[in-house]
């Protein structure tokens, strides 16, 4: 990379890094209302947003990258979110209604014990250990048993969907101990500190700007290995990849899984924030929803779907209250103009126009 | 003697007078009494059930479901109250003589509806049911001998010995000898009780079961377990339980069957768009919804035309089936020139594209028919079932069936014998030769897309048979429909119909077992294990080119 | 350039955030929120609470509002989706700074909602009918508890001498709950075991789980009815039906297909009112039953003039995307009635819009004569109410079989049987 673009990409990450913990020091020492001031409540409201970018930003690792589009992003994340819900729940402790050491939503099911796989959701270390291995699981066996047949393209795109589908239904069932459709909410306490108070709401996000640019940061470095090179390879022509010697399927396995790991984060800072959780994530269409913020922001871009998240989020949050009865059709219009008209997304925009009006030439097919 | 004899005429025939102009009144007939019933109020009405009960006649049965159904209407003179009927072609009978009453519009709107009040009903329960033994129709005398058997009241053994002797359909033969021996395990002696128990055991009947455990429950509990009943009655609950498994056996294959037919008819459609074009049609789902409005909207022309109960009413699906495929065909073609045509051959472009279409087609349909469902009746030519043996297959069900076949033969005609699917096939296999070959390929493309559409739509229009019509009734089957093309092989219409199928009976099969929704999730783990094993579908295209 | 550009949009974004956290607060108004899915699959149900809320809000406002003031109503859009509940709960509480909120249908709903209202000290009016086994010191529940739904059900289909009963409802909390209850009932009224159909679940010895569930949106009920035929088939059976939404078309249209009449096993259903009859197919449901605390076949004075009111209002002064055409009254409209001029008395009677002054104030117990009769607060935050049995007729209505009076509201049931 030439200095240049080292100097590009540094500027813009500052300019970001600076809006964005401008936030909390604005929540904490600014004015309390008027044009610069930021509420816990819209402190938070960035936070779940900021988990959204990093969601897009791990289904960029697969489908920007890699060329692999996975329409099971939010199961990966919801499973993070769980874990996370499962370690908040038993920190709700006997404050819950039914002033019982188990969840209330199992003593009102007549359970008598904790389900042997929860006990261990005491820990936080434990937590946050299966926060990244659940995920990852899942994709290893997943990704294993759908990379090794050489299912590619569609059909895998399919599959992730019928995968989504299912474990949705899975978890609706209220007797899989995981709240069925209800799912988990109420949580009191993280790490001894109310989840109710300002500071435990700017610490989380700080934390999730943390992550953001760990992520960023993952990705940039893995685009400059070898290792990165391999995967836009396999994105741009997997055959020949495969006869260059190199065993896609592996390459393929292993970024499924950290991207996997990277959402299953996303959820778990998601969950405190958001306050509960609830098998509707699984949906294939939140899954649906996570590919287009990174349409609309720029796939194959290290910013861009960031950047989608949050504009299509922002977005969403405005015209649900403004339009309540027309925002699907404008959210259903943008798709289809970014689709059609932007597929480099709003990064790319500016690429786009300064080729239209330099008129480059193109071939035509049929 | 004169005035003797005068004064004797005189009361003779005042005497016949009233004789005849007041005799009738002891020849009440069942419609004086309905009449009565009609006008009394509470107190009066078991005696005059009581009443009804003496007479045996047929057209009890008639003017008791018109009351039901709501054909009964009351009109307040200054005399009295009229009681009216009105049939289907609005004509006003007198209930109580029978005879033709004009009335003027002015006049008919102050009619009352008569409806019968719920304990009422429940008084005509048993009258009605004896009477149905005598019906013109088998159907009903098998329905009621059923009914009376299975209340176990002894009341009933008589009418229903009465009518076996005289009984000549056979199947209602059987059905009053299955009723009476039922009947007789709770009335009888202990004779009629232990050769009821056998009876029903050579008669395999479903029904007794229930009362066979009951009876062996009790023998049990009393320390007779091995007395000659006891043994009966478990005998006899064993041969009807393996006839049980044998329905069960023959119900899962229907459900299935039918299952699948629907699943059939809802992503052939897909099947031709995804596997003809390469298109990823996520708005699939709405074109079904376009099917099952277009059905609503051409049931509701009829009903403003005809009227709900008039018999032209069940022609209504006759002529929606057509128009839903034609009108979601149009739109079809809409689509495709407006976005699709940008996307052909960038499935993943399509998918996205279309599911922001589905999305804003979704919130249209929200803001034109309402967020609810909206009301589609089934006509009366579908309603009920074909009993075979003792398990039913429901009418709209088996139609569902025959949509199936007839889609499937419609389109491997259009496909194999027209031109345009010449054209089609040809396109799919090779788009540039095609082309060079003078096949004008962008409008192949639009007739094949309008065509999967059409097809959809014919998928809705029968979904609108047996479940709901709405703004999302396509999102239940989005995800299945994929996965029905994906296992049958894109490109393959034989496969994609196989597939259906396959999935529709597994799916049938193992809920019985695991429940609905475990059901449906195995259903998904054995499809992505079955793509495991065979990744490219049931039948694979074999060919050297690589798809890069 | 690439900087720039980043810049510009990261400024955008950031007015806009600011944007929403303008606004001028008025003296002579008092805000009030309607919290309810207007787009999404709960939108069918939802919308009519929506509407019934701004007729209400219109028709206090005529009369001279709360305290003097004229009421604001803040509308925010759940679109379906559980956590903009919160996400808008929290809208309406810190932001708009909304003195009561009326919203919520589903339970999933309410639970992300709840944590919301206890931080912020919010109050929210609940009316739909749901499982109970909650008591949050925020919330208001003019809703059914299974106590003033279910059990009197059951209660009207003992005594009418039927002794077998099948459960089935939608797989989630509120039947599930609500199949619970009813089991343990059916046993201490000394119905066997073997009559209550649907299977049971145990774990150990104590029953978790009774009945037959679908998951929401099933369209297959070939197997169940199926099931439910041979079930009924010895008679005197009935079906206590909780499912919810529109999986209820395709369970009525097999039952139909199949021959089994209202006479042979009557339904009773917990979730169809006559908001839901205009979607379904009504032939199929006659004669079957419904239990509420309202009806909009009731009789009374009360009820003719809200029904008369609703449809002036609907034809005069509602906004334009309220639909006006075929609109019918049903309990959870008429709950969420009740809740505006229950939080209006108490507001009047503590003198005050201060919510602990106004939860104290219902909790001593206030009363409202509404459509379906005297509504009465309780210090459970639940309401005494009248419960209605009814029978559906051809054209979406109930005609009225029983009515039970005073019924208290008692949401914690489970083992107490």
């Amino acid at each position: 990379m030439t200095n240049k673009n080292i100097f590009k990409e540094l500027g813009a990450s500052g300019v970001i890094l600076a809006f964005l913990m401008l936030l909390p020091i604005l929540n904490m020492v600014g004015p309390d209302s008027g044009l610069f001031s930021v509420s816990a409540f819209q402190l938070s409201l960035w936070g779940k947003y900021l988990t959204f970018a990093v969601l897009a930003m791990s289904l960029n690792l697969l489908w920007g990258y890699t060329g692999l589009l996975c329409l099971c992003q939010s199961l990966f994340f919801a499973l993070g979110g769980y874990m996370m819900g499962m370690y908040l729940m038993l920190m709700i402790g006997e404050r819950g209604a039914y002033k019982s050491v188990l969840p209330d939503f199992m003593v009102f099911l007549g359970y008598q014990d904790l389900p042997i796989h929860w006990a261990p959701f005491y820990n936080f270390w434990f937590t946050s250990a299966a926060i990244l291995w659940v995920p990852g699981v899942v994709a290893l066996i997943f990704g294993y048993l759908a990379f090794r047949s050489r299912i590619r393209g569609v059909y895998f795109s399919i599959l992730t969907q019928a995968l989504t589908y299912a474990s949705c239904l899975l978890f609706y069932r209220n007797d899989f101990t995981f709240g069925g459709n209800n799912g988990f909410t109420d949580f009191k306490d993280i790490l001894g500190m109310d989840l109710n108070s300002i500071e435990t709401v700017r610490i989380l996000f700080i934390s999730s700007v943390v992550l953001l640019f760990l992520t960023y940061f993952i990705t940039s470095f893995l685009l400059k290995t070898k290792l990165g090179k391999i995967q836009q390879a396999i994105r741009d022509s997997e055959n020949r990849v495969l006869f260059s010697g190199y065993s896609t399927a592996n390459f393929k396995l292993g970024i499924f899984v950290l991207s996997a790991m990277i959402a299953g984060a996303a959820g778990a800072l998601y969950v405190p924030q958001v306050g509960g959780i609830n098998p509707s994530l699984m949906e294939a269409a939140k899954s649906l929803e996570v590919v287009v913020w990174v349409a609309v922001g720029g796939r194959g871009t290290k910013w861009g779907p960031a950047i989608g998240a949050i504009f299509v989020n922002l977005l969403k949050s405005y015209t649900t209250q403004a339009f309540p009865d027309y925002w699907l059709i404008f959210m259903g219009g943008l798709f289809v103009f970014v689709v059609l008209f932007m597929p480099q997304g709003l990064i790319g925009v500016y690429n786009q126009l300064k080729e239209k009006f330099l008129k480059k030439e193109g071939t035509v097919s049929v | 003697m004169y005035r003797n004899g005068f004064s004797l005429l005189f009361f003779g025939l005042t005497f016949l007078a009233t004789i005849v102009l007041y005799g009738n009144s002891d020849e009440r007939g069942p419609r004086d009494v309905f009449v009565d019933l009609i006008l009394a109020d509470k107190s009066e009405q078991s005696a005059l059930i009581e009443e009804m009960n003496e007479f045996g006649d047929p057209i009890i049965a008639k003017i008791y479901e018109d009351w039901r159904r709501g054909k009964i209407f009351s009109l307040e003179t200054e005399a009295s109250k009229e009681i009216i009927y009105i049939d289907e072609r609005n004509n006003c009978y007198s209930l109580l003589t029978g005879e033709v009453l004009e009335y003027s519009e002015e006049t008919r709107e102050n009619f009352n509806k008569e409806r019968i009040a719920r304990a009422l009903r429940k008084q005509f329960k048993g009258l009605i049911d004896t009477l149905g033994l005598k019906s013109i129709n088998a159907k009903t005398r098998i329905k009621s001998a059923i009914k009376l058997g299975r209340s176990q009241k002894a009341e009933y053994i008589e009418p229903l010995e009465k009518r076996l002797a005289i009984e000549e359909n056979a199947k209602v033969k059987a059905a009053i000898d299955e009723a009476l021996a039922i009947n007789l395990l709770k009335n009888g002696n202990e004779t009629q009780r232990l050769e009821s128990v056998n009876r029903l055991a050579e008669l395999k009947s479903i029904a007794a079961k229930d009362f066979i455990e009951k009876i062996l429950a009790r023998e049990i509990d009393a320390g007779k377990s091995n007395e000659p009943l006891a043994l009966a009655c478990s005998a006899s609950i064993l041969t009807i339980e393996s006839h049980i498994r044998v329905i069960e056996f023959f119900g899962s294959f229907f459900r299935g069957l039918s299952t699948g037919s629907v699943l059939l008819i809802v992503s052939f459609g897909l099947a031709i768009t995804f596997g003809l074009m390469g298109v990823i049609n996520m708005a699939h789902g709405e074109f079904v919804a376009i099917g099952g409005y277009t059905t609503f909207l051409v049931q509701n022309v009829f009903i403003s035309i005809w009227g709900i109960d008039h018999p032209m009413f069940g022609w209504y699906f006759l002529v929606a089936f057509p128009v839903s495929f034609i009108v979601a065909a149009l739109i079809g073609i809409v689509v495709e020139k407006g976005v699709i045509r940008f996307l052909y051959r960038r499935p993943l472009e399509s998918l996205l594209c279309t599911w922001g279409l589905s999305m804003m087609m979704q919130q249209g349909f929200r803001l034109i028919f309402g967020a609810a469902n909206v009301q589609v009746n089934n006509p009366s030519w579908l309603m009920g079932s074909l009993n075979f043996g003792g398990f039913s297959m429901s009418f709209t069900r088996l139609l569902i069936v025959a949509l199936a076949i007839l889609v499937v033969f419609l389109t491997w005609a259009l496909l194999q014998k027209t031109n345009l699917g010449l054209h089609i096939r040809a396109v799919m296999q090779n788009r540039n030769m095609a082309s060079s070959l003078g096949i004008p390929v962008s409008k192949v493309n639009s007739m094949t897309f309008s065509l999967g559409c059409g097809l959809a739509a014919l998928g809705g229009a029968a979904l609108s048979q047996i479940g709901n019509v709405g703004p999302s009734m396509g999102q239940a089957y989005i995800v299945d429909s994929f996965m029905v093309v994906v296992i049958g092989s894109v490109g393959n219409l034989i496969g994609a119909g196989l597939s259906a199928m396959g999935i529709g009976m597994v799916d049938q099969l193992l809920q019985p077992y695991l429940g609905p929704v475990m059901g449906k999730i195995t259903v998904f783990f054995i499809i992505i294990l079955f793509l495991q094993w065979k990744p490219g579908g049931i039948f694979p295209t074999k060919s050297r080119s690589l798809d890069d | 350039m690439k900087n720039l550009k980043k810049l510009t949009i990261s400024c955008i974004a950031g007015l806009f955030l600011s944007f929403s956290s303008l606004f001028a607060g008025d003296e002579d108004s008092v805000k009030v929120g309607i919290l309810h899915s207007l787009s999404g699959t709960m939108a069918i149900s939802e919308t009519s609470l929506r509407d019934v809320l701004l007729f209400t809000i219109d028709e206090i406002n005529k009369s001279g509002g709360v305290l003097g003031k004229q009421i604001e109503a803040v509308q925010a859009d759940g679109a379906s989706d559980w956590p903009m509940f919160a996400e808008k709960s929290e809208q309406l509480l810190a932001q708009d700074e909304c003195a009561a909120v009326f919203g919520c249908w589903t339970s999933v709903s309410r639970k992300y909602a709840l944590p919301v209202f206890e931080k912020y000290n919010g109050l929210l009016f609940y009316p739909v009918q749901y499982e109970g086994e909650e008591e949050s010191p925020n919330i208001f529940y003019t809703a059914e508890a299974v106590g003033q739904q279910a059990i009197p059900a059951v209660d009207y289909l003992l005594n009418e001498g039927y002794t077998k009963f099948y459960l089935i409802g939608t797989d989630y909390v509120y039947p599930q709950t609500t199949n619970i209850v009813l089991f343990e009932y059916l046993l201490s009224k000394g119905i066997p075991v073997e009559n209550i159909g649907g299977g049971i679940r145990y774990e150990g010895d104590v029953a978790v789980s009774a009945g037959n569930y679908t998951p929401f949106g099933h369209t297959d009920f070939q197997q169940i009815v199926a099931e439910i035929t041979d079930f009924a088939a010895s008679g005197d059976a009935c079906v206590i039906n909780t499912i919810n939404g529109d999986a209820n078309v395709p369970f009525f249209k097999e039952i139909a297909a199949s021959g089994l009449t209202s006479d042979d096993c009557p339904i009773v259903s917990f979730s169809l009112s006559e908001d839901e009859f205009r979607s379904l197919p009504t032939k199929d449901l006659v004669g079957h039953l419904g239990c509420w605390t309202y009806f909009m076949s009731i009789d009374s004075k009360a009820n003719k003039k809200f029904i008369k009111s609703f449809n002036k209002w609907l034809k005069k002064s509602a906004p334009d995307y309220v639909q006006k055409e075929g609109r019918v009254t049903c309990s959870p409209m008429v709950l969420s009635y009740n809740g505006v001029y229950l939080w209006k008395a108490a507001v009047e009677a503590a003198g005050t819009f201060e919510v602990d002054a106004v939860i104290a104030a219902l909790e001593s117990g206030i009363s409202f004569d509404g459509p379906g009769g005297t509504v009465t607060t309780q210090a459970n935050h639940h309401v005494t109410k009248n419960v209605f049995i009814g029978e559906t007729l051809e054209d979406g209505q109930f005609e009225i079989l029983e009515v039970m009076e005073n019924v208290y509201g008692e949401p914690w049931l489970k083992g107490t049987f």
